[in-house]
């Protein structure tokens, strides 16, 4: 190994790394609250006896599933802005790529989301939404106060996994030049030369958040096996 | 809107003058479906050992195959890959690194890193299956081979990985799927798979539209073949009598 | 043939097995018996290594099976061995199960083995069933199909743990009379099994174990004439209520 490593470039761009990494979790936290928001809306569609709601609920799902992130998110890209350019007859100086990007990222995420909380509604009995029903609960009732809260309660783990990997795809705006974490290590590193050690560095960060967050999922699911 | 919709832009000759644009299309379909197969089967030998030695009664090995999905499950693939691609050939000992970077096509480093850096990646998942699906199947099975007199690995290689695959092949073949999807993320490197030549003919044509949608059809298309030909395994290896066969 | 010498075993700290000595003579009959969770189970098994042991020692034809350097493989090869749920290998048919550790273990052809297999088979009454996978054989059959598996290597002993416990009682004498009638050519078999009644039959002793030790190990007809301690006359007195 004839490398001569340099590190001397990081100390120096840590606030710099830090903004990177505040955009990375600010996109981690929209991602998840539109994620579990959109995606119980749309288990409930999936999983309701009309029709049009749970076939369009469906195709949404399968749809995002099948097509890589990155596709999404060069279509919400490069495709989306003119279109939402064109219809709404926005001023060419309002960039909007970076919101559309977020956008695209929050929906793709959303039908991961959807599948895990469809998962965990589906594990809470049948009897209960009986039970509520013949307490003289409406469907929507029934969902609020009985089923959602117990299905949330054994899906606390599964959601915050997923919050992981999340997190872990957010390196992916990096295709649409939002400037997070990934981005500004890589920028960095372009900038002194110094590429080698500023992506070992970020991939040593990413493994510390990750692991960590993983353990604490751990620990949590021991504990909620021994309740 | 005024959007000319034009299809026949497949037709047309690149600026080269070689081939179509549909030329380019199947090229990036080419590559990214030789990727992922290659990359498929490194994750599947390399998952399936690491598999193996996680439920081996040794606290070592079951160690190593732990930390090795650590490591692999908490790094995001993007920077898998670019550690794969830059960093590794500079920190590579004997001068392999030079090699790499020095007798090889720049497309042939692209596609070696990532087909490495997917089929590692996947191999974690790959191992995580593995594992569960051998402790899944009920304590006696082993006892039962080994009180046959088999060896541990005969044991594993008759008794307990025919049963085990079996019972992960749904669960395999989400990450079949998963590998197809992420391969994607290899356009970043530069390697012109379908997603890259996406997007090469938006910077060419004026037709982004005929583009994404053709590309994003051919993902589509080729999750529907994927899940026909799991489906055919499955039933082909279904064993008679057992819970969810017949 | 098996002689067992106060062989000691802990989880943690948790004893399981603690100061168990007998033996079994060639060509006896020896039940084990005892409430759940005594440790015949881990007993047995340890008979052929299944469960490593921290003190004491065992020996099976004058090999000891506790010596790290002893080829445990070769010695399990030569004991058969009967499981509770049967451990039938599901992905394989029922001749397959029979012959693959003919073949793996043993070395015989293929042919040969299957030969072998089909003999067996025959013999415990399931001949027209070779093709067919263990799942598609009711519990009572999949049994005699183990038990058929575990003589195709020509066993010098054979150890059964709970044979007919996991089966419906309307199974239970078909694999009982396959049991009677190996011991009464003459097996040597170790048998935990609350089956008194096949115990009254063929058995030469009876072992009676609780809390990881052996409580008693008498001649049969001792055993059910008079049990010297009282764990044992209480728990006769449970079982023959059933
Ligand atoms: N792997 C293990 N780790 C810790 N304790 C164990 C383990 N295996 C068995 N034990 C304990 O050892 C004791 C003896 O178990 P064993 O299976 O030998 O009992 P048994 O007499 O066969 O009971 P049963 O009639 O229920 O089959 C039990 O208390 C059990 O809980
Ligand atoms: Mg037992």
């Amino acid at each position: 190994m004839n490398y001569e490593f340099d590190w001397s470039s990081i100390p120096g761009s840590l606030p710099f790394l830090w903004e990177g990494m505040k955009i990375s979790l600010e996109i981690t936290a929209i991602a998840v609250v539109v994620g579990i928001v959109w995606g119980t809306l749309l288990a409930m569609m999936r999983l309701s006896p009309v029709k049009p709601l749970s076939w369009f609920a469906a195709g949404y799902v399968n749809l995002f599933r099948a097509i890589p992130l990155v596709m999404v998110l060069l279509w919400f890209f490069l495709i989306v802005p003119q279109v939402l350019r064109g219809a709404f007859n926005l001023d060419p100086n309002t960039d909007v790529r970076l919101t559309s990007a977020m956008i695209g990222f929050a929906l793709f995420e959303s039908a991961y989301y959807s599948e895990i909380i469809r998962a965990g509604i589906q594990s809470v009995p049948k009897g209960q939404v009986a039970a509520a029903s013949a307490l003289g609960m409406s469907y929507a009732q029934a969902m609020r106060l009985v089923v959602l809260p117990q299905a949330f309660r054994n899906m606390v783990p599964l959601l915050l996994t997923q919050a992981i990997v999340l997190f872990q795809d957010t390196s992916l705006v990096y295709v649409s030049a939002l400037a997070d974490f990934f981005g500004a290590a890589y920028k960095v590193g372009d900038r002194d030369g110094r590429l080698v050690e500023l992506l070992l560095f970020a991939g040593a960060v990413y493994f510390v958040l990750c692991f960590s967050l993983s353990q604490v999922v751990r620990r949590l699911q021991k504990r909620m096996a021994t309740v | 809107m005024s959007y000319n919709w034009n299809w026949g832009i497949f037709g047309s000759p690149v600026p080269t003058g070689d081939t179509t644009y549909l030329g380019w299309m199947l090229s990036g379909l080419q590559t990214t479906i030789l990727l992922s197969l290659s990359a498929w089967v490194i994750a599947l030998a390399l998952g399936s050992l690491m598999g193996v030695l996680r439920t081996v009664p040794h606290k070592g090995l079951s160690g190593i195959a732990a930390a090795y999905v650590e490591v692999f499950r908490n790094i995001p693939l993007l920077v898998q890959l670019f550690i794969w691609y830059f960093v590794l050939p500079e920190v590579l000992p004997f001068g392999l690194g030079e090699r790499f970077k020095q007798d090889l096509s720049p497309l042939a480093q692209q596609f070696l890193s990532a087909m490495v850096c997917l089929g590692f990646f996947t191999s974690a998942r790959v191992c995580e299956q593995v594992r569960s699906g051998i402790n899944s199947l009920p304590r006696g099975q082993k006892n039962a081979g080994l009180a046959l007199g088999f060896t541990l690995p005969q044991t594993y290689r008759h008794v307990l990985l025919p049963m085990a695959f079996r019972l992960v092949i749904p669960p395999l073949t989400s990450e079949f799927l998963n590998i197809f999807k992420n391969s994607a993320v290899c356009s970043t490197i530069g390697l012109l798979e379908l997603a890259a030549q996406g997007r090469q003919l938006v910077d060419y044509t004026a037709q982004p539209y005929e583009s994404f949608i053709a590309v994003t059809l051919l993902y589509l298309l080729i999750n529907v073949v994927v899940m026909l030909l799991m489906r055919v395994i499955e039933n082909r290896s279904r064993v008679p009598g057992y819970i969810g066969g017949k | 043939m098996i002689t067992i010498d106060k062989v000691s075993k802990h989880y943690g700290s948790f004893q399981v097995l603690t100061d168990c000595t007998t033996q079994v003579k060639k060509g006896e009959v020896v039940v084990v018996c005892g409430p759940s969770g005594s440790g015949k189970s881990t007993l047995i098994k340890c008979v052929n290594g299944l469960e490593p042991f921290q003190a004491g020692a065992i020996t099976v034809d004058g090999i000891s099976v506790g010596d790290p350097k002893t080829n445990l493989s070769k010695l399990r090869s030569r004991v058969g061995m009967v499981f509770q749920h049967f451990e039938l290998f599901p992905h394989m048919s029922i001749t397959d199960n029979l012959s693959i550790a003919q073949v793996k273990v043993l070395g015989r052809s293929k042919d040969e083995a299957r030969d072998k297999g089909l003999k067996l088979l025959d013999r415990v009454g399931l001949k027209a069933h070779a093709d067919k996978f263990p799942g598609q054989l009711s519990g009572g059959q999949q049994q005699r199909v183990a038990i058929a598996r575990a003589l195709a290597m020509d066993p010098i002993c054979m150890l059964f743990d709970e044979p007919t416990s996991a089966l419906d009682p309307e199974m239970i004498n078909e694999v009982l009379d396959v049991m009677v009638e190996l011991a009464q050519e003459g097996m040597t078999m170790m048998c935990v099994t609350h089956e008194m009644g096949f115990a009254r039959k063929v058995a030469n002793r009876v072992i009676f174990m609780d809390q990881g030790r052996i409580v008693e190990d008498d001649a049969k007809d001792a055993f059910f004439g008079a049990p010297r301690s009282e764990r044992a006359r209480q728990f006769l007195a449970k079982i023959l209520q059933h």
